[in-house]
């Protein structure tokens, strides 16, 4: 369970988000969405300890977060950022294997144990028959889904992403996000996820935290919270929350065409 | 390739060394050697020539080579810039100025300018880092202050140096060699003062390989997968500092070779320090060895300074990497 409790932060003196408070509890999928520099990729680098709260404190099981070590951390949180730099001639499969490192020891390699979730890994982002290729010789799509890859091979308790659809196409962008709702349902994982895409929130997603000027305006279960009014509140945007098939769907208006 | 490389540098690299202690003025076959180096006799002739000059000049090149080009690689990592090397961050132009200083003010022996090479060495760097913190160093995730600061003090005190120089004409024709960077077997001493300073920070730098790779990949996302960046960027960057000064101790600040070994080598062992790290010291020792070999044969009986011939070779191994590394990216 990570707890934020009045969690203010930002770059230099000026605050990005402002006494937040949220909870990601085991086995949810948590989808953070908001417009653009509301605090989203601020909010999940604040709660990897990358910038130093201004005010209020982020707890993993109750324990602040600044307490524990970045070996005991990379354990028990993987987090993937918005943008992966790769230097050149790594491999994709040397990239997947670095997902293992605080697993192993000074001098001991990967595992067999190891081995399988590597080869796991990149058989899920469906990138098996490529580990000997250099990363930077992918396409985008093809290397956003090594990062995850990556990510998955950290094999972790909670798991971070900002973004992670992002350059996929449409048919990874609903594969991928399956099998992230599999590692809370199946596996009782944590995944807290920026999503853009409201329609893929109200797929997958089990709550959400809705942003806007570095505040959560709402939170709470995706279906009953992802609404029509609280659109309009954190986008300032008109748009139905339509069902169909059981599944709910979000269609904005159009804007009026201009004169 | 990329199996195959280590076993094809370690060949070379004893080949090179065999070639190194053969050639000279006067050619000695491998059994001589063998004799000299089993059963050294002072009388004979060509056992002086293997022991005396040609082993210690082929040590202290492989291990300037060695140093210097694990140094660039560990730098170029750490810093994230391709442009770093030992050279560029101060550590030559601090060596150097300590050196003509000391000999020039202090009128040091020439075996405790050795010393000075590697204070100044330290030194340099250090103050490169303190002009790329008041740039902003720390908001700078590319590690262009510190190559901007790094030319920017080296200027410095390379017009420090020049000014001395130029104070005193006999005394300049004695160190504009040693500027150059000089691999002779004048300096065995030095060789068995820092040798060791110089294998600890290699050492270091090949404990660290793991977690450099790492890095590699950007300080927050290290971070994540459990690396203590400060802790690391710190200890990589005084173990290169450590070894590339020792050997700038040695034999004077031979450039180039931390610049380009690096990227030469990166295309065949991959980008993981575990296996760049070896790569860049076999090759590095090699390249060392194969210009010490052209500096001693080339024009002999005149000897050019290694140095010299490394700027030329690493001139020219530069262009033509550029020229297929950039431009086959630039079809892909």
């Amino acid at each position: 369970m990570i707890r934020i409790q009045g969690l203010t932060v930002g770059y230099g003196r000026k605050p990005v988000i402002r006494g937040l408070d949220a909870s990601f509890a085991p086995g949810r999928f948590t989808a953070l969405v908001g417009p653009n520099g509301c605090g989203k990729s601020t909010l999940l680098r604040a709660v990897m300890g990358f910038l130093r709260p201004q005010a209020g404190r982020v707890t993993l099981d109750g324990v602040p977060m600044a307490r524990i070590p970045r070996r005991a951390l990379a354990r028990r949180i993987a987090w993937l950022p918005q943008e992966n730099h790769c230097p050149d001639y790594l491999t994709l499969g040397e990239l997947v294997e670095m997902g293992g490192h605080a697993r192993q020891g000074l001098f001991a390699g990967p595992d067999d144990r190891d081995r399988l979730l590597f080869r796991e890994a990149l058989r899920i982002v469906g990138l098996q028959d490529q580990a000997h290729l250099p990363v930077n010789a992918l396409s985008g799509g093809q290397r956003q889904r090594a990062f995850i890859a990556m990510v998955l091979a950290q094999d972790t308790p909670v798991v971070l992403m900002d973004e992670p659809v992002n350059h996929l196409d449409v048919t990874y962008q609903y594969a991928l996000l399956g099998l992230v709702r599999d590692l809370t349902r199946r596996h009782g994982r944590t995944v807290v996820s920026v999503l853009h895409d409201l329609n893929l929130a109200l797929s997958f997603a089990d709550e959400v935290v809705m942003m806007s000027g570095g505040e959560a305006r709402a939170s709470g279960p995706v279906a009953e919270v992802l609404n029509a009014a609280n659109l309009r509140e954190v986008f300032d945007l008109d748009a139905q929350v339509i069902r169909h098939e059981g599944r709910r769907i979000c269609l904005p208006a159009l804007p009026e065409p201009s004169a | 390739m990329r199996r195959g490389f280590p076993v094809l540098a370690a060949l070379a690299l004893a080949l090179c060394l065999l070639l190194a202690l053969s050639a000279g003025e006067s050619w000695i076959p491998p059994s001589g050697i063998w004799a000299a180096l089993a059963r050294f006799d002072e009388t004979r002739q060509a056992d002086v020539i293997v022991i005396y000059q040609r082993l210690p000049r082929a040590l202290i090149a492989m291990l300037a080579g060695a140093a210097l080009s694990m140094s660039g690689a560990v730098l170029q990592g750490v810093l994230r810039n391709p442009l770093a090397s030992p050279s560029l961050v101060g550590i030559n132009a601090g060596a150097a100025l300590a050196v003509v200083a000391g000999a020039f003010l202090l009128g040091l022996e020439p075996r405790a300018q050795g010393s000075a090479a590697l204070a100044g060495g330290g030194l340099g760097f250090l103050a490169s880092l303190g002009v790329a913190r008041l740039a902003g160093h720390a908001h700078d995730p590319r590690g262009l202050a510190l190559i901007l600061s790094g030319a920017i003090v080296s200027m410095f005190l390379g017009g420090l140096t020049q000014a001395l120089l130029l104070s005193d004409p006999a005394l300049r024709q004695d160190y504009l060699g040693w500027l150059g960077g000089n691999v002779s077997h004048v300096h065995a001493e030095r060789l068995a003062d820092f040798w060791g300073l110089a294998a600890l920070g290699m050492a270091a730098m090949l404990l660290l390989a793991r977690r450099l790779s790492l890095l590699a990949l950007g300080a927050e996302k290290a971070a994540s997968l459990g690396i203590d960046v400060a802790r690391t960027q710190l200890l990589a960057l005084g173990a290169a500092v450590l070894a590339s000064a020792s050997a700038v101790a040695i034999c004077g600040p031979l450039g180039f070779l931390g610049l380009v070994v690096p990227h030469l080598v990166r295309p065949l062992t991959g980008a993981r320090f575990g296996a760049l790290l070896p790569g860049c010291a076999l090759a590095g020792a090699c390249l060392c060895l194969l210009a010490d070999l052209i500096a001693r044969m080339a024009l002999a009986p005149l000897a050019l300074h290694t140095g010299v011939v490394l700027e030329l070779l690493g001139g020219i191994a530069f262009m033509l990497m550029v020229r297929r590394f950039y431009l086959r990216g630039a079809e892909a």
